[in-house]
C-alpha cells in the first residue's frame, strides 16, 4: 500500500442521490425489483466511486449507497436479529431489529462489496463497517444479560467477516463507533469489544467517533475529553474524529495524553451546505500539525457525505485535495 | 355530478344541500347545463367562517385539456352567504362567466381583476398583507380596535399566562436535564419568531425566572433570548416591555421565510425555538389532486363592478385609475391618496371588496416547478400516500419554508414549538373550509401540520400537535418537534 503524506478520503458514506434515494422507497413500496434495486446500486457505487477519484482522493469507498443507513445494512444481515420488514416508512427508517436467542455465525456478506469496489478503482480501497457498539444500541435485546453480552457476540461474529475481508484484500478498514458519544458511560465494555472485533485482523483499522450525522445533524454535543485516556487502550491504529464543525480545542487531548495512534483529521464540516475553501482545509491541518506530525494524519471530512448534495459534496471533496496539496508542499514532500 | 358537504353545520347543510341539488337538477332538464358538463360538475358546499373572505356566494373553478375542453369544473357555494332565491342566478352566472372567452367578458366587465392569475403565493394579497403589518399603527387607529381583538377569540392564545407558565416549565425542566448530564452549554440560546408587543416573552421570561430562583439553578442569567421579526418597527415596539430582560435579549430584524439565513452562526445551537400565529400569514397556496393528476389553483384578487363603482364614486376617481391607485397605495401606503385618512379609507374599502377568481393548472402546464424548496411532486405524492385521493388542500408553502429553514438550528436537544390553527389530517380538509380567509387587514390561512409532519420526518424530527388547553373553544394546536432516531 503506497499512499502519499497526508493522505485523503472519505469518511465512508458519499452523497445520496436524490434519484436513488426515491428508488429505494420504490423498491420498499415493492414497486421495483430486488434485482433491479441491485443494479441500480451497482451503476451508483460506479458513480460515486468516479466521482472520489476525479475530486483526487487519496483512498476511495463504494460510497456506501448500497446501505439504507449504517445500521440497516448489518442488522438484515445479521443472523440471529429479527425485523420488522413492515418498520421502515422511509427507506432511510431504521429496522426495527430484535434478538431473542444466541447469535449464531455466518457471513455478512461484504466481501462481495469489497471485491466490487476493488475492481472499480486503481487507488486504494477502504472499506467501512458499523461497530458492534452502535449496533447493540439500534438493536432490541431481549436474549443477552446486558448490552456488553451483546456487543461482545456481535464482535465474534463481526471479526469474522473482517478476516473474510483481509483475506479477500482489504488493508484499510474503518470501524464507526458514533454511539460512544451519545453514551459515553458505555466507553470501558465499548473498547473492550472493539478489541474483540479486531482481534487478529491484519489490516490498517481506524475507529470514527463522532457526535452523530443522522438526518445530517448532531445527535449529541460535547467534547472528546470522556474518549481519554481509556481509547488508548483500543487495538487500532487510527482515531478518526471530526473538528471542522466543533473546532480544533479537543485537539490538544492528543498532546495530553500522547500515544501512537494515528489520526484521522476532519476537515470538512458534512452538517452545513457551504464549500470550505482549500485555505480554510489547509488551516486545519496546520493546527493539526501542532500537536501530531503530518506522518501521522489523514485527511478526511468529520463524517459522512451521505446527507450532502453531490454537487456540494463534491466540491467539498475537492476543496478538501486542494487544502492539503497546499500543506504537503508547506511541507516539501 | 358529484356534491361535497365541506362542513358540519348540519341545519344549514341540509336545506342548502337540497336546494344546490334541485337548482342543478332544474338547470339540466331546461337545458342549461349540458349533459356532458354534468357528468364532471363538482358542487362544493362550504361554510366561511370569516367574516370578511374573498368568496362570493358562488364562485368556478375550472381547467381545459389542450383542446379547450372543460376537464374539471367545481363550483363552490358559499352556504353561509346563501339567501332564499339566489342560488339559480348566482351559479348561472358564474357558470357563464367560466364559459365566456375573453373577448366576451371583456365586452360585459363585471369585474377589476388587480393581477393576472398566478399562484396564490405570488399574489397581490400579500402585498395587502404586508402593508397591513407595516401600518398596522394606523389601521388600528382607523378602526378603533388593535390587531388582536379581530382575533376569534378576542386576543392571542400566546399570551394566555397558562400556556407560557406551562412552556417556560417545560424549558426549565429540560435545562434542569441537560445540566444533571452536563451537556447545557454556557450560552443558551432561544429564538422568538414574530414578535409582537414583546408581552410574551416579558410573560415567559419572568416565569423561567421564578422557577431559577425557586430551584437555585442559576440558568437565567445563561439564556440568550434572540426576538426575530422582519419589522423593524414592530422590533422597536416590543422593547419597552423587555426592558427589565434587556441584558438577556437581541433584537434581529429576520425573513421569518428563512431564519436561518440571518442566524447561521446559530446553527444547531438553539435549544427553543416559539413562535404564535406566525405560519398561518405566511404566503400560501393550494394544490388539487383529482382523478390521480396535481393542480396548482391558479387565483387573482378582483374587485366586484358593484364595488368599484362604488369607490370610485366615493373616492372621486375614475374606474380605471383604480387598479393604478391600488398600486400606489401598495408602495406607499396610505400616503397614495395625498389626505392619510382618506387613503386609509380607501384601502379599506379595497381589502373589503377584494375576492378572488380561481383557475386551475395541472402541473405539466406549468413553466416550472411550482414546488416550494425541498419539495417536487413525486415526494408530494410519496406523503400523500396516506390521504383521500380526492382532495384539494394547501401546501403552506410560507410554513413550509419556514419550518424547513428552522430545524437546522436547533441542537440535539432542542425543539420548536408553535402555536397555531393546524389541519392535523389530510381528512380535515373534506370537512371544513381553512383559508384563505381575512383577518382585518391581514391573510389567514390554517396550516398544513399534516404536511409538515411529513416534510419534519424526512429532515429527522417527529411532529406532535396537542390541543390548546388553556382557552374553552380554541381553535389554536400546538405543534412541537422531537428528534427523530
Amino acid at each position: 500500500m503506497t499512499l502519499p503524506i497526508l493522505p485523503t478520503a472519505i469518511v465512508g458514506s458519499y452523497a445520496m442521490p436524490g434519484w436513488l434515494e426515491r428508488l429505494k422507497t420504490e423498491y420498499f413500496a415493492r414497486r421495483i425489483s430486488r434485482h433491479d434495486l441491485d443494479e441500480i446500486h451497482d451503476a451508483a457505487v460506479k458513480a460515486a466511486i468516479k466521482d472520489e477519484e476525479i475530486a483526487g482522493l487519496d483512498i476511495v469507498t463504494d460510497g456506501e449507497l448500497r446501505r439504507d443507513n449504517m445500521v440497516d445494512y448489518f442488522v438484515e444481515r445479521l443472523p440471529g436479529v429479527q425485523i420488522d420488514r413492515s418498520s421502515k416508512k422511509f427507506y432511510y427508517d431504521f429496522y426495527d431489529g430484535v434478538v431473542q436467542g444466541k447469535l449464531p455465525t455466518a457471513s455478512l456478506g461484504l466481501v462481495q462489496d469489497f471485491r466490487f469496489l476493488r475492481a472499480s478503482t486503481e487507488r486504494e480501497p477502504k472499506i467501512c463497517i458499523t461497530g458492534p457498539h452502535c449496533l447493540t444500541k439500534r438493536i432490541r435485546n431481549q436474549y443477552y444479560p446486558s448490552e456488553a453480552a451483546l456487543a461482545a457476540d456481535l464482535a465474534k461474529v463481526m471479526n469474522l467477516e473482517l478476516k473474510a475481508l483481509v483475506k479477500a484484500g482489504a488493508q484499510l478498514i474503518q470501524i464507526d463507533e458514533p454511539y460512544y458519544s451519545g453514551f459515553p458511560e458505555d466507553l470501558d465494555w465499548g473498547v473492550q469489544v472493539l478489541n474483540m472485533l479486531v482481534e487478529g485482523v491484519d489490516a490498517h483499522i481506524a475507529v470514527h467517533i463522532c457526535y452523530g450525522n443522522r438526518y445530517g445533524k448532531p445527535s449529541w454535543e460535547g467534547s472528546y475529553r470522556y474518549l481519554f485516556p481509556r481509547i488508548l487502550d483500543a487495538k487500532v491504529h487510527q482515531l478518526t474524529l471530526e473538528f471542522a464543525r466543533r473546532g480544533g480545542e479537543d485537539l490538544d487531548l492528543f498532546k495530553e495524553f500522547p500515544s501512537k495512534l494515528e489520526l484521522g483529521l476532519g476537515v470538512i464540516d458534512v452538517k452545513n451546505h457551504e464549500v470550505e475553501t482549500p485555505e480554510m482545509v489547509a488551516e486545519h491541518i496546520r493546527r493539526a500539525l501542532e500537536v501530531m506530525p503530518a506522518e501521522r494524519i489523514y485527511v478526511l471530512p468529520d463524517c459522512g457525505c451521505f446527507h450532502l448534495p453531490r454537487d456540494v459534496a463534491f466540491a467539498k471533496m475537492q476543496a478538501m485535495v486542494e487544502g492539503t496539496k497546499i500543506v504537503r508542499k508547506e511541507l516539501g514532500k | 355530478m358529484i356534491l361535497n358537504l365541506n362542513h358540519l353545520h348540519a341545519k344549514s347543510a341540509a336545506p342548502n344541500a337540497q336546494a344546490v341539488v334541485e337548482t342543478l337538477y332544474a338547470l339540466l332538464e331546461e337545458g342549461l347545463i349540458e349533459r356532458s358538463l354534468f357528468a364532471r360538475l363538482r358542487i362544493q358546499l362550504d361554510w366561511i367562517q370569516y367574516k370578511q373572505n374573498f368568496r362570493e356566494v358562488v364562485s368556478v373553478a375550472e381547467n381545459r385539456d389542450d383542446r379547450g375542453e372543460q376537464r374539471i369544473m367545481d363550483i363552490h357555494v358559499d352556504t353561509r352567504q346563501v339567501i332564499a332565491g339566489c342560488l339559480r342566478p348566482e351559479i348561472l352566472r358564474a357558470m357563464a362567466r367560466a364559459r365566456a372567452t375573453e373577448s366576451e367578458r371583456d365586452a360585459a366587465p363585471d369585474r377589476i381583476a388587480l393581477e393576472d392569475f398566478k399562484s396564490f403565493r405570488n399574489s397581490i394579497a400579500w402585498r395587502f398583507n404586508s402593508l397591513y403589518w407595516r401600518k398596522l399603527n394606523d389601521w388600528e387607529q382607523a378602526s378603533g380596535k388593535g390587531y388582536e381583538q379581530a382575533l376569534p377569540g378576542g386576543s392571542s392564545d400566546g399570551h394566555q399566562p397558562e400556556a407560557v407558565a406551562a412552556s417556560a416549565a417545560e424549558f426549565w425542566t429540560l435545562l434542569q436535564d441537560m445540566d444533571s448530564k452536563k451537556q447545557l452549554p454556557q450560552e443558551i440560546f432561544l429564538l422568538e419568531i414574530g414578535v409582537g408587543s414583546g408581552a410574551r416573552c416579558v410573560m415567559w421570561l419572568n416565569c423561567l425566572r421564578g422557577l431559577d430562583r425557586q430551584h437555585g439553578t442559576n440558568f437565567y442569567p445563561r439564556l440568550r433570548l434572540l426576538l426575530g421579526d422582519y419589522s423593524l418597527a414592530t422590533l422597536e415596539k416590543s422593547k419597552p416591555a423587555l426592558k427589565e430582560h434587556a441584558d438577556l435579549c437581541s433584537f434581529v430584524v429576520l425573513d421569518a421565510l428563512n431564519p436561518l439565513q440571518t442566524l447561521s452562526f446559530l446553527r444547531h445551537k438553539i435549544l427553543h425555538v416559539h413562535s404564535t400565529n406566525v405560519y398561518d400569514n405566511l404566503p400560501d397556496e393550494e394544490v388539487l389532486r383529482r382523478d390521480g393528476r396535481l393542480y396548482f389553483v391558479h387565483a387573482r384578487v378582483y374587485i366586484p363592478m358593484n364595488d368599484a363603482v362604488r369607490i370610485a364614486t366615493t373616492f372621486d376617481m375614475p374606474l380605471e385609475r383604480i387598479h393604478a391607485m391600488v398600486e400606489r397605495l401598495l408602495e406607499i401606503g396610505p400616503d397614495a391618496l395625498g389626505d392619510p385618512a382618506r387613503g386609509l379609507s380607501f384601502w379599506q374599502e379595497i381589502w373589503k371588496a377584494a375576492r378572488l377568481e380561481e383557475r386551475l393548472m395541472g402541473l405539466d402546464e406549468l413553466p416550472d416547478s411550482p414546488f416550494p424548496a425541498g419539495l417536487d411532486a413525486a415526494k408530494l405524492e410519496d406523503m400523500l400516500e396516506d390521504a383521500p385521493s380526492d382532495i384539494r388542500f394547501h401546501l403552506s408553502s410560507g410554513a413550509l419554508e419556514s419550518f424547513s429553514n428552522t430545524l437546522p438550528l436547533l441542537g440535539p436537544r432542542g425543539y420548536l414549538q408553535v402555536e397555531d390553527i393546524f389541519v392535523t389530517e389530510f381528512d380535515q380538509y373534506r370537512v371544513g373550509f381553512h383559508g384563505p380567509g381575512k383577518l382585518d387587514g391581514s391573510v389567514v390561512n390554517w396550516v398544513n401540520g399534516a404536511l409538515l409532519r411529513e416534510v419534519a420526518e424526512r429532515a429527522g424530527f417527529d411532529v406532535h400537535f396537542a390541543p390548546f388547553p388553556y382557552r374553552q373553544g380554541s381553535k389554536t394546536s400546538i405543534l412541537y418537534t422531537t428528534q427523530r432516531e
